[in-house]
Protein backbone atom coordinates (compact mmCIF):
# COMPACT_ATOMS: atom_id res chain seq x y z
CA UNK A 1 0.00 0.00 0.00
CA UNK A 2 2.87 2.05 0.80
CA UNK A 3 4.49 1.19 -1.97
CA UNK A 4 1.48 2.11 -4.65
CA UNK A 5 1.13 5.74 -2.72
CA UNK A 6 4.72 6.21 -3.08
CA UNK A 7 4.65 5.30 -6.83
CA UNK A 8 1.57 7.57 -7.62
CA UNK A 9 3.66 10.46 -5.68
CA UNK A 10 6.48 10.11 -8.08
CA UNK A 11 4.30 9.49 -11.01
CA UNK A 12 2.54 12.83 -10.72
CA UNK A 13 6.14 14.57 -9.40
CA UNK A 14 7.49 13.36 -12.36
CA UNK A 15 4.42 14.43 -14.50
CA UNK A 16 4.93 18.03 -13.31
CA UNK A 17 8.83 18.23 -14.38
CA UNK A 18 7.36 17.32 -17.96
CA UNK A 19 5.02 20.26 -17.91
CA UNK A 20 6.58 22.44 -15.62
CA UNK A 21 9.20 24.31 -17.85
CA UNK A 22 6.64 24.85 -20.46
CA UNK A 23 5.17 28.11 -18.66
CA UNK A 24 8.75 29.10 -17.13
CA UNK A 25 11.68 31.49 -18.76
CA UNK A 26 15.04 30.15 -19.75
CA UNK A 27 16.72 31.31 -16.47
CA UNK A 28 14.52 28.80 -14.49
CA UNK A 29 15.10 26.45 -16.65
CA UNK A 30 17.90 26.31 -16.51
CA UNK A 31 18.19 26.34 -12.23
CA UNK A 32 16.07 23.41 -13.48
CA UNK A 33 18.52 21.74 -15.97
CA UNK A 34 21.42 22.49 -12.99
CA UNK A 35 19.01 21.27 -10.04
CA UNK A 36 18.53 17.91 -12.07
CA UNK A 37 22.44 17.54 -12.39
CA UNK A 38 23.06 17.61 -8.76
CA UNK A 39 20.42 15.15 -8.61
CA UNK A 40 22.00 12.62 -10.22
CA UNK A 41 25.07 14.10 -8.61
CA UNK A 42 23.66 13.65 -4.86
CA UNK A 43 21.86 10.39 -5.34
CA UNK A 44 24.57 8.43 -6.90
CA UNK A 45 26.86 9.60 -3.85
CA UNK A 46 24.27 8.70 -1.45
CA UNK A 47 24.50 5.21 -2.39
CA UNK A 48 28.24 5.17 -2.09
CA UNK A 49 28.13 7.27 1.03
CA UNK A 50 24.82 6.99 2.99
CA UNK A 51 24.46 3.33 1.81
CA UNK A 52 27.74 1.53 2.14
CA UNK A 53 29.59 4.07 4.27
CA UNK A 54 32.29 4.73 2.01
CA UNK A 55 32.58 8.50 2.04
CA UNK A 56 34.57 9.64 -1.18
CA UNK A 57 35.55 12.84 -1.97
CA UNK A 58 36.65 11.85 -5.38
CA UNK A 59 32.79 11.61 -6.57
CA UNK A 60 32.86 15.47 -8.46
CA UNK A 61 36.17 14.27 -9.90
CA UNK A 62 34.25 11.26 -11.40
CA UNK A 63 32.02 14.00 -13.10
CA UNK A 64 34.80 15.95 -14.27
CA UNK A 65 36.42 12.66 -15.83
CA UNK A 66 32.99 12.13 -18.12
CA UNK A 67 33.16 15.86 -18.77
CA UNK A 68 36.29 16.03 -20.11
CA UNK A 69 37.01 12.74 -21.45
CA UNK A 70 34.05 13.24 -23.77
CA UNK A 71 34.81 17.50 -24.31
CA UNK A 72 38.30 16.09 -25.43
CA UNK A 73 37.23 13.78 -27.68
CA UNK A 74 34.65 15.67 -29.01
CA UNK A 75 37.17 18.87 -29.68
CA UNK A 76 40.35 16.56 -30.75
CA UNK A 77 39.02 13.84 -32.70
CA UNK A 78 35.56 15.18 -33.90
CA UNK A 79 33.14 12.38 -32.16
CA UNK A 80 29.62 12.52 -31.35
CA UNK A 81 29.11 13.83 -28.23
CA UNK A 82 26.95 11.47 -27.45
CA UNK A 83 29.43 8.55 -28.33
CA UNK A 84 31.79 11.26 -26.13
CA UNK A 85 29.62 10.56 -23.13
CA UNK A 86 29.25 7.16 -23.47
CA UNK A 87 33.16 6.75 -23.42
CA UNK A 88 33.56 9.22 -20.73
CA UNK A 89 31.02 7.10 -18.67
CA UNK A 90 32.89 4.11 -19.24
CA UNK A 91 36.11 5.57 -18.26
CA UNK A 92 35.07 7.44 -15.02
CA UNK A 93 33.68 3.21 -14.30
CA UNK A 94 37.24 2.25 -14.49
CA UNK A 95 38.35 4.69 -12.38
CA UNK A 96 35.94 4.17 -10.03
CA UNK A 97 37.18 0.42 -9.74
CA UNK A 98 40.52 1.48 -9.21
CA UNK A 99 39.71 4.25 -7.04
CA UNK A 100 37.86 1.19 -5.14
CA UNK A 101 40.18 -1.29 -5.05
CA UNK A 102 42.59 0.97 -3.95
CA UNK A 103 40.73 2.18 -0.72
CA UNK A 104 39.77 -1.66 -0.21
CA UNK A 105 41.26 -2.09 3.03
CA UNK A 106 40.52 1.58 3.94
CA UNK A 107 37.83 2.81 6.02
CA UNK A 108 36.33 5.96 7.29
CA UNK A 109 38.76 8.88 7.21
CA UNK A 110 41.56 6.71 5.03
CA UNK A 111 39.74 6.63 2.57
CA UNK A 112 38.01 9.98 2.27
CA UNK A 113 41.47 11.27 2.63
CA UNK A 114 42.58 9.21 -0.16
CA UNK A 115 39.71 9.99 -2.57
CA UNK A 116 40.75 13.89 -1.74
CA UNK A 117 44.29 13.10 -2.79
CA UNK A 118 42.83 11.43 -5.86
CA UNK A 119 40.51 14.68 -6.80
CA UNK A 120 43.64 17.07 -6.07
CA UNK A 121 45.70 15.02 -8.42
CA UNK A 122 42.88 15.13 -11.27
CA UNK A 123 42.43 18.85 -10.43
CA UNK A 124 46.28 19.81 -10.91
CA UNK A 125 46.22 18.16 -13.85
CA UNK A 126 43.43 19.46 -15.26
CA UNK A 127 44.81 22.84 -14.63
CA UNK A 128 48.07 22.39 -15.83
CA UNK A 129 47.65 20.33 -19.01
CA UNK A 130 46.71 23.36 -20.42
CA UNK A 131 47.26 21.93 -24.29
CA UNK A 132 44.84 19.25 -23.89
CA UNK A 133 42.39 21.21 -20.97
CA UNK A 134 42.96 24.64 -22.20
CA UNK A 135 43.21 24.68 -18.09
CA UNK A 136 41.60 27.14 -15.88
CA UNK A 137 39.86 28.79 -19.20
CA UNK A 138 37.63 26.25 -19.92
CA UNK A 139 37.52 23.67 -22.84
CA UNK A 140 34.97 24.85 -25.80
CA UNK A 141 33.07 22.10 -26.71
CA UNK A 142 30.03 21.36 -29.03
CA UNK A 143 26.62 20.63 -27.86
CA UNK A 144 24.38 17.31 -27.66
CA UNK A 145 22.50 19.55 -30.50
CA UNK A 146 22.75 20.91 -34.22
CA UNK A 147 20.81 23.65 -32.92
CA UNK A 148 20.89 24.81 -29.38
CA UNK A 149 17.54 24.96 -27.43
CA UNK A 150 17.34 25.09 -23.77
CA UNK A 151 13.71 23.25 -23.33
CA UNK A 152 15.65 20.05 -25.49
CA UNK A 153 18.68 20.37 -23.06
CA UNK A 154 15.70 20.38 -19.95
CA UNK A 155 14.47 17.08 -21.55
CA UNK A 156 17.56 15.31 -21.98
CA UNK A 157 18.67 15.83 -18.67
CA UNK A 158 15.12 14.96 -16.73
CA UNK A 159 15.57 11.69 -18.70
CA UNK A 160 18.86 10.73 -17.78
CA UNK A 161 18.20 11.71 -14.00
CA UNK A 162 14.88 9.65 -14.33
CA UNK A 163 17.10 7.04 -15.60
CA UNK A 164 19.75 7.68 -13.10
CA UNK A 165 17.17 7.26 -10.14
CA UNK A 166 15.49 4.59 -11.34
CA UNK A 167 18.72 2.06 -11.26
CA UNK A 168 19.18 3.48 -8.28
CA UNK A 169 16.03 2.84 -6.53
CA UNK A 170 16.17 -0.79 -7.77
CA UNK A 171 19.64 -1.17 -6.84
CA UNK A 172 19.09 -0.14 -3.02
CA UNK A 173 15.50 -2.12 -3.03
CA UNK A 174 17.34 -5.41 -4.18
CA UNK A 175 19.22 -7.61 -2.56
CA UNK A 176 22.34 -6.18 -3.56
CA UNK A 177 20.82 -2.67 -1.22
CA UNK A 178 20.55 -5.12 1.83
CA UNK A 179 24.30 -6.04 1.33
CA UNK A 180 25.21 -2.25 0.70
CA UNK A 181 23.53 -1.61 4.25
CA UNK A 182 24.71 -4.75 5.83
CA UNK A 183 28.65 -3.45 4.52
CA UNK A 184 28.09 -0.14 6.26
CA UNK A 185 26.57 -1.43 9.31
CA UNK A 186 29.20 -4.11 10.33
CA UNK A 187 31.89 -5.43 8.36
CA UNK A 188 32.85 -8.43 10.39
CA UNK A 189 29.31 -9.38 10.63
CA UNK A 190 28.66 -9.06 6.96
CA UNK A 191 30.83 -11.26 5.78
CA UNK A 192 30.24 -14.21 8.43
CA UNK A 193 26.64 -13.55 7.19
CA UNK A 194 28.55 -14.36 3.96
CA UNK A 195 28.14 -11.22 2.20
CA UNK A 196 31.32 -10.57 0.12
CA UNK A 197 32.22 -7.21 1.13
CA UNK A 198 35.29 -6.42 -1.39
CA UNK A 199 32.83 -7.03 -3.71
CA UNK A 200 30.21 -5.00 -3.32
CA UNK A 201 32.55 -2.52 -1.98
CA UNK A 202 33.85 -2.22 -5.00
CA UNK A 203 30.69 -2.32 -7.30
CA UNK A 204 29.57 0.51 -5.69
CA UNK A 205 32.30 2.73 -6.59
CA UNK A 206 32.09 1.72 -10.37
CA UNK A 207 28.90 2.12 -10.23
CA UNK A 208 28.56 5.49 -8.77
CA UNK A 209 31.34 6.94 -10.55
CA UNK A 210 29.74 5.61 -13.94
CA UNK A 211 26.94 7.73 -12.80
CA UNK A 212 29.02 10.92 -11.59
CA UNK A 213 31.08 10.45 -15.20
CA UNK A 214 27.14 10.06 -17.46
CA UNK A 215 25.99 13.10 -15.38
CA UNK A 216 29.28 14.98 -16.07
CA UNK A 217 29.49 14.49 -19.40
CA UNK A 218 25.67 15.39 -20.33
CA UNK A 219 26.25 18.76 -17.90
CA UNK A 220 29.41 19.63 -19.85
CA UNK A 221 27.96 19.53 -23.09
CA UNK A 222 25.16 21.48 -21.61
CA UNK A 223 27.25 24.18 -20.40
CA UNK A 224 29.23 24.14 -23.51
CA UNK A 225 32.13 25.27 -21.89
CA UNK A 226 34.36 22.88 -19.52
CA UNK A 227 35.85 24.23 -16.74
CA UNK A 228 37.95 22.86 -13.88
CA UNK A 229 34.76 24.20 -12.09
CA UNK A 230 33.29 20.66 -12.09
CA UNK A 231 36.28 18.32 -11.17
CA UNK A 232 36.95 20.89 -7.91
CA UNK A 233 36.27 20.34 -4.05
CA UNK A 234 33.74 23.31 -3.88
CA UNK A 235 31.32 21.53 -6.20
CA UNK A 236 32.17 17.92 -4.09
CA UNK A 237 31.09 19.90 -0.83
CA UNK A 238 28.03 20.95 -2.37
CA UNK A 239 26.94 17.22 -3.62
CA UNK A 240 27.75 16.38 0.08
CA UNK A 241 25.77 19.33 1.69
CA UNK A 242 22.70 18.38 -0.48
CA UNK A 243 23.08 15.19 0.30
CA UNK A 244 23.72 15.37 4.32
CA UNK A 245 20.58 18.37 4.21
CA UNK A 246 18.30 16.05 2.39
CA UNK A 247 18.91 13.08 4.30
CA UNK A 248 21.77 10.83 3.83
CA UNK A 249 20.90 7.10 3.51
CA UNK A 250 17.68 7.53 2.03
CA UNK A 251 16.48 7.65 -1.05
CA UNK A 252 14.26 10.85 -2.08
CA UNK A 253 16.47 12.74 0.50
CA UNK A 254 19.29 13.81 -2.12
CA UNK A 255 17.40 14.92 -4.56
CA UNK A 256 15.09 17.01 -2.49
CA UNK A 257 18.38 18.43 -1.39
CA UNK A 258 19.48 18.60 -4.68
CA UNK A 259 16.35 21.24 -5.54
CA UNK A 260 16.60 23.00 -2.90
CA UNK A 261 19.69 23.81 -1.93
CA UNK A 262 20.44 24.52 -5.74
CA UNK A 263 17.26 27.26 -5.83
CA UNK A 264 18.22 28.64 -2.43
CA UNK A 265 21.62 29.45 -4.28
CA UNK A 266 20.05 31.37 -6.88
CA UNK A 267 18.24 33.34 -4.28
CA UNK A 268 21.54 33.95 -2.26
CA UNK A 269 23.22 34.57 -5.29
CA UNK A 270 23.06 38.82 -4.41
CA UNK A 271 24.70 38.47 -1.13
CA UNK A 272 28.24 37.51 -3.48
CA UNK A 273 30.76 35.55 -1.44
CA UNK A 274 28.64 35.62 1.67
CA UNK A 275 26.01 33.22 -0.09
CA UNK A 276 28.01 30.47 1.27
CA UNK A 277 28.06 31.78 4.81
CA UNK A 278 24.17 31.04 4.20
CA UNK A 279 24.69 27.14 3.07
CA UNK A 280 27.03 26.55 5.97
CA UNK A 281 24.32 27.96 8.62
CA UNK A 282 21.49 25.95 6.66
CA UNK A 283 23.89 23.07 7.06
CA UNK A 284 24.59 23.80 10.58
CA UNK A 285 21.13 24.18 11.35
CA UNK A 286 20.13 20.98 10.03
CA UNK A 287 23.07 19.07 11.50
CA UNK A 288 21.89 20.13 14.92
CA UNK A 289 18.14 19.87 14.64
CA UNK A 290 17.30 17.64 12.04
CA UNK A 291 20.32 14.88 11.81
CA UNK A 292 18.36 12.80 9.58
CA UNK A 293 18.01 15.28 6.95
CA UNK A 294 14.51 16.77 5.76
CA UNK A 295 13.48 13.92 4.81
CA UNK A 296 14.03 12.72 8.40
CA UNK A 297 11.70 15.88 9.54
CA UNK A 298 9.29 14.85 7.40
CA UNK A 299 9.00 11.47 8.62
CA UNK A 300 8.92 12.85 12.15
CA UNK A 301 6.17 15.01 11.88
CA UNK A 302 3.75 13.50 9.12
CA UNK A 303 0.36 13.01 9.98
CA UNK A 304 0.11 10.36 13.15
CA UNK A 305 -2.55 8.95 10.47
CA UNK A 306 -0.49 7.53 7.84
CA UNK A 307 1.98 6.16 10.61
CA UNK A 308 -0.49 3.94 11.84
CA UNK A 309 -1.52 2.85 8.57
CA UNK A 310 1.96 1.89 8.15
CA UNK A 311 1.94 -0.53 10.85
CA UNK B 1 28.51 -27.77 40.38
CA UNK B 2 27.80 -30.84 41.54
CA UNK B 3 24.16 -30.84 41.72
CA UNK B 4 24.12 -30.43 37.74
CA UNK B 5 22.79 -33.71 36.59
CA UNK B 6 25.58 -33.98 33.71
CA UNK B 7 25.58 -37.60 33.21
CA UNK B 8 22.36 -37.80 32.39
CA UNK B 9 22.05 -35.05 29.75
CA UNK B 10 25.25 -35.81 28.47
CA UNK B 11 24.48 -39.55 28.54
CA UNK B 12 21.33 -39.57 26.92
CA UNK B 13 23.39 -39.47 23.29
CA UNK B 14 25.97 -41.72 23.13
CA UNK B 15 28.82 -41.19 20.77
CA UNK B 16 29.96 -44.17 18.98
CA UNK B 17 33.58 -43.49 18.53
CA UNK B 18 34.02 -46.26 15.36
CA UNK B 19 30.85 -44.42 13.40
CA UNK B 20 31.21 -40.80 13.99
CA UNK B 21 32.77 -38.46 11.57
CA UNK B 22 34.73 -35.22 12.53
CA UNK B 23 33.27 -32.05 10.72
CA UNK B 24 35.72 -30.06 11.36
CA UNK B 25 39.07 -30.67 12.27
CA UNK B 26 42.07 -28.73 13.13
CA UNK B 27 45.73 -29.65 12.80
CA UNK B 28 48.60 -27.79 14.50
CA UNK B 29 46.56 -24.50 14.35
CA UNK B 30 48.87 -21.87 15.50
CA UNK B 31 48.37 -17.81 15.80
CA UNK B 32 50.96 -15.31 16.78
CA UNK B 33 50.41 -11.74 17.17
CA UNK B 34 53.90 -10.25 17.05
CA UNK B 35 55.85 -12.02 20.09
CA UNK B 36 52.14 -13.17 21.47
CA UNK B 37 51.63 -16.97 20.73
CA UNK B 38 48.27 -17.15 21.31
CA UNK B 39 47.61 -20.49 19.61
CA UNK B 40 50.50 -23.14 19.38
CA UNK B 41 50.26 -26.46 17.87
CA UNK B 42 46.15 -26.75 18.19
CA UNK B 43 45.18 -30.33 17.23
CA UNK B 44 41.42 -30.65 17.77
CA UNK B 45 37.93 -32.41 16.15
CA UNK B 46 34.18 -31.39 16.32
CA UNK B 47 32.37 -34.40 15.70
CA UNK B 48 28.67 -34.45 13.68
CA UNK B 49 25.80 -33.58 15.21
CA UNK B 50 27.26 -32.94 18.69
CA UNK B 51 27.63 -29.98 20.95
CA UNK B 52 31.24 -29.82 21.85
CA UNK B 53 32.20 -26.73 24.54
CA UNK B 54 35.03 -24.97 24.07
CA UNK B 55 36.57 -24.02 27.50
CA UNK B 56 39.37 -22.34 29.57
CA UNK B 57 40.46 -19.73 31.42
CA UNK B 58 40.40 -15.79 30.31
CA UNK B 59 43.49 -15.28 27.81
CA UNK B 60 43.08 -19.22 26.99
CA UNK B 61 42.95 -18.54 22.86
CA UNK B 62 39.35 -19.61 22.82
CA UNK B 63 38.16 -16.78 20.66
CA UNK B 64 40.97 -16.44 18.98
CA UNK B 65 40.53 -20.26 17.55
CA UNK B 66 37.19 -19.07 16.78
CA UNK B 67 38.40 -16.38 14.79
CA UNK B 68 40.86 -19.00 12.78
CA UNK B 69 38.13 -21.18 11.78
CA UNK B 70 35.64 -18.63 10.80
CA UNK B 71 37.70 -16.83 8.66
CA UNK B 72 37.91 -13.87 10.42
CA UNK B 73 41.98 -14.45 11.18
CA UNK B 74 44.33 -16.01 9.43
CA UNK B 75 46.00 -18.81 10.88
CA UNK B 76 50.32 -18.62 11.22
CA UNK B 77 50.43 -21.82 10.45
CA UNK B 78 48.44 -25.48 10.74
CA UNK B 79 45.41 -26.82 9.11
CA UNK B 80 41.64 -26.22 9.97
CA UNK B 81 39.19 -28.88 7.23
CA UNK B 82 35.67 -28.42 7.47
CA UNK B 83 33.52 -31.06 5.71
CA UNK B 84 36.52 -32.76 4.60
CA UNK B 85 37.60 -29.56 2.91
CA UNK B 86 40.40 -27.77 3.48
CA UNK B 87 39.37 -24.09 4.80
CA UNK B 88 42.58 -23.23 6.21
CA UNK B 89 42.66 -19.25 5.50
CA UNK B 90 39.52 -18.77 3.82
CA UNK B 91 37.81 -15.44 4.28
CA UNK B 92 34.49 -15.64 6.31
CA UNK B 93 32.20 -15.14 3.61
CA UNK B 94 33.73 -18.19 1.91
CA UNK B 95 33.71 -19.91 5.12
CA UNK B 96 29.63 -18.69 6.26
CA UNK B 97 29.08 -20.28 2.25
CA UNK B 98 30.42 -23.49 2.78
CA UNK B 99 28.18 -23.60 5.96
CA UNK B 100 29.73 -22.56 9.48
CA UNK B 101 27.62 -19.45 10.95
CA UNK B 102 29.06 -18.16 14.19
CA UNK B 103 27.92 -15.73 16.90
CA UNK B 104 30.15 -12.89 18.31
CA UNK B 105 30.81 -12.33 22.07
CA UNK B 106 30.03 -9.16 21.73
CA UNK B 107 26.91 -8.96 19.61
CA UNK B 108 27.38 -7.16 16.16
CA UNK B 109 23.72 -6.77 14.93
CA UNK B 110 23.59 -4.33 11.76
CA UNK B 111 22.34 -1.47 14.09
CA UNK B 112 20.45 0.59 11.96
CA UNK B 113 18.47 -2.22 10.26
CA UNK B 114 15.53 -3.79 11.62
CA UNK B 115 15.51 -7.14 12.80
CA UNK B 116 13.87 -8.78 10.23
CA UNK B 117 16.44 -6.89 7.24
CA UNK B 118 19.12 -8.24 9.75
CA UNK B 119 18.28 -11.80 9.10
CA UNK B 120 17.04 -11.15 5.26
CA UNK B 121 20.95 -10.24 4.68
CA UNK B 122 21.71 -13.27 5.86
CA UNK B 123 18.89 -15.26 3.93
CA UNK B 124 19.67 -13.68 0.47
CA UNK B 125 23.33 -14.86 0.50
CA UNK B 126 22.24 -18.16 1.06
CA UNK B 127 19.52 -18.03 -1.72
CA UNK B 128 20.10 -14.90 -4.07
CA UNK B 129 17.54 -16.36 -6.69
CA UNK B 130 14.80 -16.57 -4.07
CA UNK B 131 12.12 -14.20 -4.81
CA UNK B 132 11.83 -11.20 -2.08
CA UNK B 133 8.52 -12.33 -0.54
CA UNK B 134 10.07 -15.55 0.23
CA UNK B 135 13.26 -14.82 1.75
CA UNK B 136 11.20 -12.19 4.16
CA UNK B 137 8.87 -15.03 5.30
CA UNK B 138 12.22 -17.55 5.90
CA UNK B 139 13.62 -14.99 7.66
CA UNK B 140 10.65 -14.00 9.82
CA UNK B 141 10.42 -17.83 10.79
CA UNK B 142 14.21 -17.59 11.93
CA UNK B 143 12.81 -14.07 14.28
CA UNK B 144 10.03 -16.67 15.74
CA UNK B 145 12.50 -19.55 15.99
CA UNK B 146 14.41 -17.45 18.70
CA UNK B 147 10.97 -15.45 20.48
CA UNK B 148 11.88 -12.24 18.15
CA UNK B 149 8.26 -12.81 15.75
CA UNK B 150 7.18 -9.10 17.61
CA UNK B 151 10.27 -7.45 16.70
CA UNK B 152 10.69 -7.69 13.35
CA UNK B 153 10.19 -4.03 12.64
CA UNK B 154 12.43 -2.64 15.32
CA UNK B 155 15.92 -1.32 14.58
CA UNK B 156 18.31 -3.75 15.89
CA UNK B 157 20.14 -0.89 18.15
CA UNK B 158 17.35 -0.29 19.97
CA UNK B 159 17.45 -4.05 21.32
CA UNK B 160 18.74 -5.20 24.80
CA UNK B 161 21.63 -7.51 24.70
CA UNK B 162 19.91 -10.50 25.17
CA UNK B 163 17.48 -9.52 22.68
CA UNK B 164 20.72 -8.95 20.55
CA UNK B 165 22.35 -12.71 21.20
CA UNK B 166 19.34 -14.00 19.89
CA UNK B 167 18.91 -12.07 17.00
CA UNK B 168 22.69 -12.79 16.01
CA UNK B 169 21.49 -16.19 16.48
CA UNK B 170 18.44 -16.20 14.19
CA UNK B 171 21.14 -14.30 11.65
CA UNK B 172 23.42 -17.08 12.29
CA UNK B 173 20.89 -19.77 11.49
CA UNK B 174 19.33 -18.21 8.45
CA UNK B 175 22.33 -18.93 7.12
CA UNK B 176 21.69 -22.67 6.72
CA UNK B 177 24.95 -23.90 8.72
CA UNK B 178 25.97 -27.42 9.33
CA UNK B 179 28.10 -26.32 11.93
CA UNK B 180 26.86 -23.17 14.57
CA UNK B 181 29.33 -21.70 16.70
CA UNK B 182 28.58 -19.77 19.33
CA UNK B 183 30.70 -17.33 21.56
CA UNK B 184 29.61 -17.18 24.69
CA UNK B 185 25.53 -16.89 24.13
CA UNK B 186 25.19 -17.38 27.86
CA UNK B 187 26.39 -13.79 29.35
CA UNK B 188 23.72 -12.02 31.42
CA UNK B 189 21.60 -14.34 31.25
CA UNK B 190 19.70 -15.90 35.05
CA UNK B 191 20.10 -19.65 36.16
CA UNK B 192 16.49 -19.77 34.89
CA UNK B 193 17.39 -18.54 31.35
CA UNK B 194 20.10 -20.29 31.11
CA UNK B 195 18.62 -23.70 31.52
CA UNK B 196 16.19 -22.74 28.51
CA UNK B 197 18.69 -21.60 26.54
CA UNK B 198 20.52 -24.52 26.99
CA UNK B 199 17.42 -26.61 25.98
CA UNK B 200 16.90 -24.92 22.93
CA UNK B 201 20.17 -24.79 21.62
CA UNK B 202 20.03 -28.62 22.34
CA UNK B 203 16.52 -28.65 20.43
CA UNK B 204 17.97 -26.95 17.83
CA UNK B 205 20.97 -29.30 17.29
CA UNK B 206 18.03 -32.28 17.09
CA UNK B 207 15.67 -30.85 15.08
CA UNK B 208 18.01 -28.50 12.45
CA UNK B 209 20.64 -31.80 12.37
CA UNK B 210 23.52 -29.07 13.71
CA UNK B 211 26.89 -29.74 14.80
CA UNK B 212 27.55 -26.90 17.57
CA UNK B 213 30.87 -25.70 18.78
CA UNK B 214 30.28 -23.68 21.59
CA UNK B 215 32.80 -21.34 23.71
CA UNK B 216 31.58 -20.40 27.10
CA UNK B 217 32.38 -18.77 30.55
CA UNK B 218 29.01 -20.34 32.45
CA UNK B 219 30.64 -23.75 33.32
CA UNK B 220 27.77 -24.56 34.90
CA UNK B 221 25.65 -23.90 31.99
CA UNK B 222 28.38 -25.74 28.97
CA UNK B 223 28.94 -29.18 31.73
CA UNK B 224 25.29 -30.47 31.08
CA UNK B 225 24.95 -28.79 27.18
CA UNK B 226 27.94 -30.26 25.76
CA UNK B 227 29.21 -34.01 25.33
CA UNK B 228 32.69 -33.36 25.08
CA UNK B 229 34.77 -30.20 26.21
CA UNK B 230 37.75 -28.82 24.63
CA UNK B 231 39.99 -27.29 27.28
CA UNK B 232 42.25 -24.43 26.14
CA UNK B 233 44.84 -23.53 28.24
CA UNK B 234 47.70 -20.65 27.04
CA UNK B 235 47.20 -21.59 23.44
CA UNK B 236 47.33 -25.30 23.82
CA UNK B 237 44.77 -28.17 24.38
CA UNK B 238 44.61 -28.87 27.77
CA UNK B 239 42.71 -31.97 27.90
CA UNK B 240 39.55 -33.03 25.65
CA UNK B 241 37.01 -35.05 27.25
CA UNK B 242 32.98 -35.43 28.42
CA UNK B 243 32.52 -32.90 31.20
CA UNK B 244 32.60 -35.32 33.99
CA UNK B 245 35.93 -36.20 33.17
CA UNK B 246 36.99 -32.71 32.74
CA UNK B 247 35.74 -31.08 35.91
CA UNK B 248 37.92 -34.35 37.66
CA UNK B 249 41.09 -33.38 35.76
CA UNK B 250 43.35 -32.21 38.43
CA UNK B 251 45.39 -30.05 35.49
CA UNK B 252 41.70 -28.46 34.54
CA UNK B 253 41.19 -27.59 37.95
CA UNK B 254 45.13 -26.20 38.53
CA UNK B 255 44.83 -24.14 35.35
CA UNK B 256 40.95 -22.30 36.88
CA UNK B 257 41.71 -22.42 39.93
CA UNK B 258 45.75 -21.76 40.49
CA UNK B 259 48.38 -23.70 42.35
Amino acid sequence: MAGKKQALFSAAILAGMCVLPLELGIYPQHVLIVSLFYAMMASSWNLLAGFTGQVSFGHAAMAGIGAYTSGILAVKAGLNPWVGVCIGTAFAALLGFGLGALCLKMGGIYLSLTTLAFSQILHIIIVNEYNVTRGTMGLQVPGLMEEYSKISYYYIMLAAAVLILAILYWMIHSNLGLNFRAVQNDEVAAKSVGVKVLRVRVLAFTVTSAMAGFAGGLYGHYLLLITPEIPSLDLQFKVLAMTVIGGMGSFFGPIIGAFALNILEEYIRIYGEYHVLVFGMVALVVARFAPNGLIGLWRKFRPMKSREAVK
Amino acid sequence: MAKIPTDEVAGGREIDKEESVALLEGHKVSKSFGGVQALSQVDFAVEKGTIVGLIGPNGAGKTTLFNAVAGALKPTSGRVVFDEADITGFPANAVCRLGIARTFQVTRPFAAMTCIENVMVAVINRHPEKPRPLIESSAREKLSLVGLAEMGGVEARHLNVIQKKRLELARALATEPKLLMLDEVLGGLNTQEIYQAVAFIRRLRDELGLTVLWIEHVMGAIMPAAERLIVLDQGQVLMVGTPNEVVRDARVIQAYLGE
